[in-house]
């Protein structure tokens, strides 16, 4: 009987092959491998078509699917590779590591103050699986220094990673191991011996069952350990008495982007897709290397011959040499790559790491496997609708008209409003409310918080619902639900529309503070307006929109008593977009209550100068008021008992945005002429800044044209005759009217007339 | 001390050549004075295995020398390539002189560099006399070159034309010079290569095209990375200076230094070292060379005209006239900086007096 222990690292394209050949060498009738025992029931699937790594174990608590681990693993990991061999061979293969359903009991009993943060904020990817490494990275780097390396990583690699010939690999690692578990004991912790303990314990048991020759593949820091074994009774002694929680397991997609440095993972492998290449290609010199940066690189248009292939290839094995390397490493090639191809820029260096030393690559999972139902859902909608999950960014134009595509939508605003961001809304180019870009990209991590959102519901739309009624129910403001109810609308979900809808009624009915619903109205309405490409029920909106219409009419006017500079401006900004509102809702008898609350704001004493003068200018737009009305305020506004200020800022109010009126109305002209000329000096000084304010918003053509119509009248020159609208022959501009409609898409003249003047 | 007012990198270091071709034991290519390591120990400096101390000629990423060394030893050229003052001339030499114990043969590229002082030339006495044959042919650096497997150097390659830079075409695929008017060619002979410099900041440059970019590995060389090293690189070659000119003046003091080369980082970055204040950039480069060549003028006043120490007046004209190379718009650029960030400094109270008395 013979126990061969294997210490590896994990992920390494080396230690891959070394664990394949020794393992068809030695043909074991056994194999343990390190990984988490809850993961066995998985291990059947490993020869399934449909498994194609890069996949992970996903183990978690299903009472807090947050807290959760994942265990990848790539073509190259040698995990993998220990039960590729044992599942084409017929040998059994398990998983030693200490059982989650300890692990996770016990972390949580360490790490209890944490846990609330861990339920929000980002995706908890805990370094499990590598922290084997991660662990000994400190310690390598004492084997390295002593080479004569100044990083741990490159060491090992050299060392035993990029070897063609690797007898006694593993005793090696195991010596150098040893030594370096002698010389730092230290670095013990509870969890790591509870480890070790547990792998020993399944070592003995495997023995126990009459295994005559058994392969051990574990992290190499962990080796030694597992080779002298301690009296069985100690261990038992460490692992009695640990509590056990309920541990599910699945696999899940995993990506070669996730398992590199740079995406957050904590520990994990700089180059997966140069790992892939060297295992792939175990004996490549950099000829295959170099032709896939050439390939990548005319497919952007940067012009690459064969020849600059051969002088890359060259310059790499030449500086292997004057590094003392048997063979050009990625460092060698991606020199050689910038001085070569790249003439020494380094940001084209940035496109081979992101397209080829990373590289995009999605593991796929058998759809068969048990998994969570709302996993299971999501998946199946993927499927049915024809969006696999891609590692890398996708564009997405869909055009709402169809019905796959509008199903794509509604799948991915659903997704959105889980938090899962799989899916950018792009802003699209061009008219109609019929499209919509969207970029893709998906992260591994989507799947544990789908798992996370599971105990909303068993089905993506139930999840959501849930998920909403339920935000809803928490939101204070009636900011934050017609927010919500802007991205519920195009996911069509009826029942959390109307749980919004409610809930909006609600909060608008108790609140007393009318700027909250002037905030809200524009984005309902804009809301409501959706309804005409999706099949959304928007009476109920309808009605939620007229009501509180009602309600601002009524408390409109007295908010703009008696208010501040700020507030005004605040509230004219309001009433602009109101006033849209109102006119886009085209309801005669809203649009008649409308115009009485602005009368009053106009007509009331009290009513800040820049509101009621903005009031008045609606009026005008809409012809509620002719000219002569129009005149009469304006002559009262600026009448002498005024005071100044007051009537710049009504001035200011009512020429908001555009001073064509001034230059068309002669009348109105004439007054406000009339008023500058008769302004005292000190008030004239007092007041330039505010005149000044109202006239820099105009047009710079507006502007010119105001002043050379001051400087006529100065010099005493007739001003310039407007166009007389009463010359228009009225039957004759009729017949154009159907036309001017048709090209403004609009149907009934009833818009057309509320249009400014 | 030899009268020559600049020596060669190879007569000016001739002992660490010597003993690091003592300590090679590693392959030499053919024709090279010594093995691909030894010569990026002689750049990068370090300890030889007797003990000797090779002074570091480069101070920046030893895999930039490393790269330009190994493109050396493939039949590719090498192009060092980077903004004025980045060391390209001084590498390239350096090269040279640990590579084939010869810098001198160097072409200086300008606009009126001619076919003939690439390729070759005749000595028109001669061939009038004599007719053409090879005693008439003036030999340029290339030809000598390749008759001796040495390395050639070309200094500012984009500033020559273009018809005349394409002639390195078949010097450098071909390894011939062909002499059609004896019927002959020079063939190169295993050793030689060109090492060729450029700069990418100046105006008027004739840009190498594509057959010939070919031909050539790219080099970047950075400006400094860090203070440190900026400093370093300043205080290393002010030293040698001191050397070769015999200075009475007291070797500078780090501090001082460290101002200039403060200055011209933040100027050349656009914003102070703490990152809290913008500044205007001013149209120069600002390099590292120039940082050594103020404060070399700066001892040399100090030693003609002041007391022997580095002090600020002696570095003002020096810093004013590197940063103000454009008289209008320079000048607003250092008097902002002088006004912001110099004043405020309290120890830089003696350097804003200087700048001020300087009355720019």
């Amino acid at each position: 009987m013979s126990i061969h222990i294997l210490g590896i690292r994990h992920h390494g394209p080396g230690s891959a092959r070394n664990v394949k050949t020794f393992l068809e060498r030695l043909q074991p009738d056994m194999i343990l491998v390190e990984g988490p025992q809850e993961g066995d029931d998985l291990l059947r699937w490993s020869q399934h078509s449909e498994l194609k790594p890069p996949v992970a174990i996903l183990a978690f608590r299903p009472d807090k699917p947050a807290h959760a681990v994942f265990y990848p693993f790539a073509e190259f990991s040698p995990e993998w590779q220990a039960i590729q061999h044992g599942a084409t061979n017929s040998v059994p293969v398990r998983f030693m590591d200490l059982p989650l359903v300890y692990r996770f009991a016990f972390e949580s009993e360490q790490a209890s103050p944490a846990e609330g943060l861990e339920s929000t904020g980002t995706p908890p990817v805990e370094e499990e699986h590598v922290e084997a490494l991660h662990d000994h990275r400190d310690p390598l780097r004492h084997l390295a220094e002593a080479a004569g390396f100044n990083d741990g990583e490159r060491w090992w690699d050299q060392m035993f990673e990029q070897r063609v010939n690797n007898d006694d690999i593993f005793e090696a690692v195991g010596e150098a191991m040893r030594a370096l578990r002698q010389t730092l004991p230290n670095r013990e912790n509870r969890t790591e011996q509870l480890r070790e303990a547990y792998m020993r314990k399944m070592i003995r048991q495997a023995e126990k069952e009459g295994y005559q020759k058994i392969a051990v593949i574990c992290g190499a820091w962990h080796a030694p350990a597992l080779e002298t074994m301690p009296k069985q009774k100690d261990d038992e002694a460490l692992l009695k008495g640990l509590t056990k929680v309920k541990v599910e397991t699945t696999w899940i997609p995993w990506t070669y982007d996730r398992l590199s440095f740079a995406s957050g993972y904590g520990a994990g492998i700089l180059s997966p897709g140069w790992y892939h290449h060297v295992w792939n290609f175990p004996n490549d010199d950099g000829t295959q290397w170099m032709t896939n940066v050439a390939r990548l690189f005319r497919s952007r248009d940067i012009d690459t011959s064969v020849a600059h292939i051969i002088e890359a290839v060259r310059l790499a094995e030449s500086l292997a040499s004057l590094r003392g390397r048997s063979k050009a490493g990625l460092d060698e090639l991606n020199e050689a790559a910038l001085a070569v191809l790249c003439g020494g820029e380094p940001i084209l260096l940035e496109l081979i790491r992101e397209a080829l030393i990373v590289s995009d690559t999605i593991g796929t999972v058998p759809s068969a496997i048990p998994k969570p139902p709302l996993l299971q859902d999501v998946e199946k909608t993927q499927k049915r609708l024809r969006m696999p999950a891609e590692a890398g960014i996708k564009e997405l134009l869909l055009d709402l008209r169809e019905s796959l595509h509008l199903e794509r939508s509604i799948f991915l605003h659903r997704l959105l409003l889980l938090e899962i961001t799989w899916g950018h809304l792009q802003h699209v180019r061009g008219k109609g409310t019929f499209k919509e870009q969207w970029q893709l990209r998906w992260e591994p991590e989507y799947s544990i918080r789908i798992i996370e959102k599971g105990n909303w519901g068993n089905t993506l739309e139930e999840a959501v619902t849930q998920y909403v009624a339920n935000e809803a129910g928490e939101a204070a403001t009636l900011g934050v639900v017609s927010g919500l109810l802007e991205k519920v609308i195009p996911a069509e979900l009826p029942r959390a529309t109307e749980a919004l809808i409610a809930r909006i009624d609600g909060l608008a009915a108790a609140t007393g503070d009318v700027l909250q619903l002037l905030e809200v109205l524009p984005s309902l309405a804009t809301a409501s307006r959706y309804g005409n490409v999706r099949q959304t029920d928007q009476e109920m909106l309808l009605g939620i929109l007229q009501s509180m219409i009602a309600r601002v009419c009524v408390s409109l006017p007295p908010a703009c008593v008696s208010i501040d500079d700020d507030a005004a401006t605040t509230i004219t900004v309001h009433l602009h977009q109101l006033s849209d509102t109102i006119a886009l809702l085209d309801i005669p008898e809203q649009r008649q209550a409308w115009y009485e609350t602005l009368q009053q704001i106009a007509d009331h004493r009290q009513a800040a100068p820049l509101v009621s003068g903005y009031s008045t200018r609606l009026l005008a737009d809409a012809k509620v008021i002719d000219s002569e009305a129009l005149e009469a305020r304006f002559a009262r506004a600026l009448s002498r008992a005024e005071n100044p200020a007051a009537a710049a800022s009504w001035i200011e109010g009512f020429l908001k945005g555009s001073g064509s009126l001034l230059i068309l109305d002669l009348r109105l002209w004439s007054l406000v002429n009339r008023w500058v000329r008769d302004l005292q000096e000190p008030d004239f000084v007092a007041l330039l800044p505010l005149m000044r304010r109202t006239f820099s918003q105009f047009s710079h053509a507006e502007r010119r044209k105001i002043g050379e119509k001051a400087r006529q009248e100065d010099a005493g020159l007739a001003p310039v005759e407007v166009l007389d609208t009463t010359a228009l022959d009225p039957t004759r501009a009729r017949q154009g009217l159907p036309v001017i409609l048709q090209l403004l898409g609009l149907q009934r003249s009833g818009i057309a007339t509320d249009k400014p003047a | 001390m030899s009268t020559i007012l600049r020596q060669h990198a190879e007569q000016l270091f001739a002992a660490e050549l010597e003993e690091l071709k003592k300590n090679d034991a590693d392959k030499r290519p053919p024709n090279w004075l010594m093995s691909p390591q030894a010569v990026v120990t002689y750049l990068m400096g370090g300890k030889l295995k007797n003990g000797f101390e090779v002074s570091p000629k480069y101070i920046g990423n030893r895999r930039l020398i490393e790269i330009a060394v190994a493109t050396l030893t493939t039949d590719r050229a090498l192009l060092l390539y980077g903004l004025p003052g980045t060391a390209k001339s001084w590498v390239s030499e350096h090269l040279a002189a640990a590579i084939s114990g010869d810098s001198t043969m160097i072409i200086q590229g300008t606009a009126g560099t001619s076919e003939e002082s690439v390729r070759y030339g005749w000595n028109y006495a001669r061939l009038l006399a004599e007719g053409p044959s090879e005693k008439a042919l003036v030999e340029t650096p290339v030809m000598k070159g390749m008759k001796a497997g040495k390395i050639v150097r070309l200094e500012e390659l984009t500033r020559i034309g273009s018809d005349v830079q394409d002639t390195l075409i078949t010097i450098l695929s071909e390894k011939t010079l062909p002499v059609p008017e004896l019927s002959m060619e020079v063939q190169a002979v295993k050793g030689f290569n060109l090492i060729a410099t450029a700069n990418n900041r100046d105006k008027g440059v004739n840009e190498l095209s594509g057959a010939l970019k070919r031909r050539f590995n790219t080099v970047i060389l950075p400006l400094p990375d860090s203070m440190e090293e900026e400093i370093d690189i300043v205080r290393r070659r002010v030293q040698s200076f001191e050397k070769i000119m015999e200075l009475p003046a007291e070797p500078p003091a780090v501090a001082e230094i460290k101002r200039i080369v403060t200055i011209f980082r933040e100027l050349r970055a656009g914003v102070t070292l703490d990152g809290k204040t913008k500044l205007k950039v001013p149209s120069g480069t600002l390099s590292t060379a120039e940082a050594i060549s103020v404060v070399n003028s700066g001892m040399a006043m100090a030693a003609y005209f002041g007391d022997g120490t580095l002090k600020a007046p002696d570095l003002a004209a020096g810093i004013v006239g590197a940063v103000v190379k454009d008289p209008v718009q320079d000048k607003i650029v250092w008097q902002e900086y002088l006004e912001t960030v110099v004043k405020p400094r309290d120890e830089w109270k003696d350097i804003y007096r200087a700048c001020r008395d300087l009355g720019i």
